[in-house]
């Protein structure tokens, strides 16, 4: 029981007694997701987007929108992708207006992800962020800062290590996160990863999804498209190896809605991810102990949105038989909770001194 | 016992959601496993028996089976007094703009109704100084034409005297109508200006309130957490002792981090 619970309050000086709840959020390039410990689990776009003029302003009754509403109501807002390749873009010593507007709409997203995790005012809020191996030092700072507005106590740690914490595995696990922006992989060995056991590259979901753009413009003369509906098609039908059915869908080409048949398109595009995947996975099991290399090798953790591609994990699994002698690859249940899941864990498991140390 | 499969049911009940065949085809699923509440009931049942019945005593295990009944249902009517409480300060924001919109309209046609009696007030005064100019001129004339006969008083001298005579009349009475007709107006004048005062001030004291909801509406009550106290690792936990070296090595590489070193 804690003491310090009695004598906690918040801003408006409400006591904070009620109770604790831990939230455990992956903030990443294309989604943002929070688990908390009141059975909450919510996800959105990690976009912002704030009203261009003070008539959108009046008309959208809002000062600021996120994810899905900001997608649909793009034309009357400054919309903004605060993160680029995991981390927040351009945060460093000399910031302009648009490195500094981004930062805030990174604040905002992390602000609106703790409060989709719908809080108490009356009870103590720990929070734990899985943020990626390569953050910069002012990236981190900035994650803290803009989230420490919103809760008690927060603390950072990578992203492929929550996912394993996640699942308790510990030990001799290889985790492969996909994201948007990056690809990281992450080798366990019963303590915290250090820089020899990660490797990151950028092909991931946002490559993918502009190869997919450059192969149906090459293929389907005249078709419209925006960034957004190739990333709709590639979640939605995206697949590597055999093609479990036609993927046919509607393109607009001069305004008319006209069918097209990308099946390989989509396979070529999500099959790049494949190689750089096979290429870490071999340089982290090369480089790690060999009496575990083979345990290694069959404890493969396939995670993040990029895993959701049909037929990754046989496929990995495939290349690695045929190029490292075997292996096991398992995509994790629920790729897209699989960090804030782990973060929520880690933060249930933090002696409560630690949280009180850091508030 | 019973009672409390039914809160359990129901509790699960409102933390699923609803969706379409078509949503879920959209997302892209052609199958669904399907598992009923009833299965998923005597699944939580079961866990937990067996949870408690493999690490307490039986006495220990129905004290906690009881506290932990306990527990969950005060977490469910806080949730519940939550929901209640949230939609009666709705209903109260929704009760107060209506009262503002009633207001409103009501100060709107009071304003109107002032308007159209400040202007045919000025119409009826005019037209009936216009009578009675008229009937005053009517009778001098009369009298002069009268003393017209009488060679002796000359007319400028009749009139003059007459036209004295009359007009001493007249704005004596023009004055007392015009007192009576200044009172009843100002009266009228006065209660609709009170009137609007009195709504204005309302206006202004109901849209503070409103202002107020609002605010309060915007603090959203959330949700509690299943947790009272702050957690921690449990012991029992087969990876106890690795996970809290790595619970220190995440809490050092962020305390760093906060001092301005690198870490996390």
């Amino acid at each position: 029981m804690s003491d310090t619970k009695d004598t906690d309050t918040n801003v408006e000086g409400q006591k904070k007694d009620h109770g604790v709840l831990y939230i455990g959020m992956d903030l990443g390039t294309s989604r943002t997701s929070v688990s908390a410990s009141n059975g909450v689990r919510e996800t959105i776009y990690s976009l912002v987007g704030y009203p261009k003029d003070v008539v959108s302003k009046k008309l959208l009754k809002k000062d600021v929108l996120f994810g899905k509403e900001a997608i649909e109501k793009r034309l009357s807002l400054k919309l903004y992708k605060p993160l680029e390749k995991g981390v927040i873009k351009y945060t460093g010593e000399d910031m302009d207006a648009d490195a500094k507007a981004n930062l805030q709409a990174a604040k905002d997203l992390i602000g609106e992800a703790i409060r989709l995790a719908k809080p108490r005012s009356d009870e103590l809020v720990y929070c734990v962020i899985g943020a990626p191996a390569e953050a910069s030092m002012k990236n981190r700072e900035a994650i803290i800062e803009a989230a420490r507005a919103h809760v008690d106590s927060v603390m950072l740690c990578s992203e492929p290590f929550s996912v394993a914490y996640g699942l308790d595995w510990l030990e001799d696990v290889l985790v492969i996160d996909i994201g948007a922006g990056t690809t990281d992989l992450c080798r366990m060995h019963g303590t915290m990863p250090e820089e020899a056991d990660q490797v990151m590259f950028e092909i991931a979901g946002d490559a993918v999804d502009a190869e997919l753009a450059r192969l149906i413009t090459e293929s389907c003369p005249g078709v419209q498209f925006t960034t957004q509906m190739i990333k709709e098609i590639k979640e939605r039908y995206g697949y590597v190896g055999d093609a479990p059915e036609r993927v046919t869908v509607e393109l607009p080409v001069e305004g008319k809605p006209t069918p097209f048949d990308i099946t390989t398109q989509l396979q070529q595009a999500c099959s790049i991810l494949i190689e750089p995947i096979l290429q870490g996975i071999k340089k982290l099991v090369a480089t790690f102990d060999p009496e575990f290399q083979t345990k290694l090798k069959n404890r493969v953790l396939l995670a993040g949105g990029g895993s959701m591609i049909k037929g990754l994990d046989t496929a990995v699994e495939k290349a690695m038989k045929e190029r490292l002698g075997g292996g096991k690859v398992i995509r994790i249940e629920e790729p897209i909770y699989g960090g804030s899941n782990g973060a929520l864990k880690i933060a249930h498991d933090m002696p409560e001194d630690y949280w009180e140390q850091l508030k | 016992m019973t009672g409390f499969k039914e809160t359990l049911k129901d509790a699960v009940r409102q933390m699923s959601f609803r969706t379409s065949l078509d949503k879920l085809k959209k997302k892209g699923v052609q199958q669904v496993n399907v598992l009923g509440i009833d299965r998923i009931i005597a699944l939580i049942e079961a866990a937990v028996h067996r949870s408690l019945k493999s690490r307490l005593l039986t006495t220990d295990r129905e004290a906690v089976a009881d506290a932990t009944k306990a527990e969950f249902l005060r977490l469910l009517r806080s949730n519940e007094d939550l929901q209640r409480q949230k939609s009666e300060v709705e209903q109260a924001r929704e009760r107060a703009e209506e009262e503002i919109d009633a207001m409103r309209l009501e100060l709107g046609e009071k304003q109107r109704a002032l308007q159209i009696k400040l202007e045919e007030d000025a119409l009826v005064l005019a037209s009936r100084y216009q009578g009675e100019d008229f009937a005053i001129a009517q009778k001098v004339a009369a009298v002069v034409q009268a003393v017209a006969k009488d060679p002796e008083v000359t007319a400028q001298q009749l009139e003059a005297k007459l036209m004295e005579v009359v007009m001493d009349v007249v704005s004596g009475e023009r004055e007392a109508a015009e007192t009576a007709r200044k009172a009843l107006q100002d009266r009228e004048v006065h209660n609709l200006q009170r009137r609007i005062k009195k709504l204005t001030d309302t206006l202004s004291v109901t849209e503070q309130r409103l202002q107020h909801v609002s605010a309060l509406k915007s603090v959203d009550g959330g949700i509690s957490s299943v947790y009272r106290e702050v957690q921690g690792l449990d012991g029992g936990d087969a990876q106890a002792g690795k996970k809290k070296e790595l619970m220190a090595e995440i809490f050092k590489a962020n305390l760093m981090l906060r001092k301005g070193g690198k870490g996390a």
